[in-house]
């Protein structure tokens, strides 16, 4: 198998706490797996799997596609904090 | 009665939400807001669980200070949030900013069925489903 191959090949990693996710991929947008929630209210859980890491939204589902066969199930969170003031809508 | 906790120290009340679709079921993080008359998710979401704009009941538009931003209306099979959960629940499809850093706003849609209490010092919002 080429380098090429190797780097676009879908990646998986081993489980790891939000804050080890945190430190490892900052202000990036995650596709997680295997989430361990403590329960039905809470952010929070024991570990994860990233199957997508990125700074565009976008991408991360695109990598984490590649998973969709294999987890039904999967969480889209951003490790940073939320950077905006929410301006007002209006429906019409 | 649930209790649910929020970072107080974020800019906005971020809460986990589930979604099921005919594909898959993703959790995502919402923003409470209780200026919001409906739910919103982003269209990524939507379009990994299975939903497509054409099941829509309705295209949309929604205006804000930044512009305006076309989406579509529809029913997701089953949606929670806050420790509850609700089955063909209406959902406002459109974009968000990517730095807002959430994936759509929790509103006045799902939270009008519950009483609720934000404690936005403690970061805990109390809520329980009203009596009907």
């Amino acid at each position: 198998m080429s380098e090429a191959q190797h780097a676009d090949a879908p990646h998986i990693s081993e489980p790891l706490t939000w804050k080890q996710i945190c430190e490892r991929y900052p202000d990036e947008w995650v596709a997680l797996v295997e989430i361990d929630w403590v329960n039905d209210t809470d952010f929070d859980f024991g570990t994860a799997r990233v199957v997508g890491h990125d700074k565009k939204r976008s991408e991360q589902f695109e990598q984490a596609r590649a998973w969709a066969s294999r987890y039904s199930s999967m969480g889209h969170f951003f490790t940073g904090r939320s950077r905006a003031s929410m301006p007002p809508l209006l429906f019409l | 009665m649930k209790v649910t906790r929020f970072d107080p120290g974020d800019n906005l009340i971020i809460v986990a939400a589930r979604i099921w679709g005919p594909r898959a079921d993703k959790q995502v993080s919402l923003a409470l807001d209780t200026a919001a008359s409906e739910t919103h998710v982003i269209p990524e979401v939507l379009d990994e669980l299975g939903y497509s704009p054409r099941q829509g009941e309705a295209v949309t538009i929604v205006r804000s200070a930044i512009g305006s931003e076309q989406g579509y209306m529809t029913r997701v099979s089953r949606f929670s949030a806050l420790g509850f959960s609700c089955a063909d629940f209406r959902i406002h499809v459109h974009d968000q900013p990517e730095g807002y850093g959430i994936a759509g706003l929790l509103g006045l849609s799902f939270l009008k069925q519950f009483n609720y209490e934000i404690r936005s010092v403690e970061g805990r919002i109390v809520d329980e489903r009203a009596a009907s």
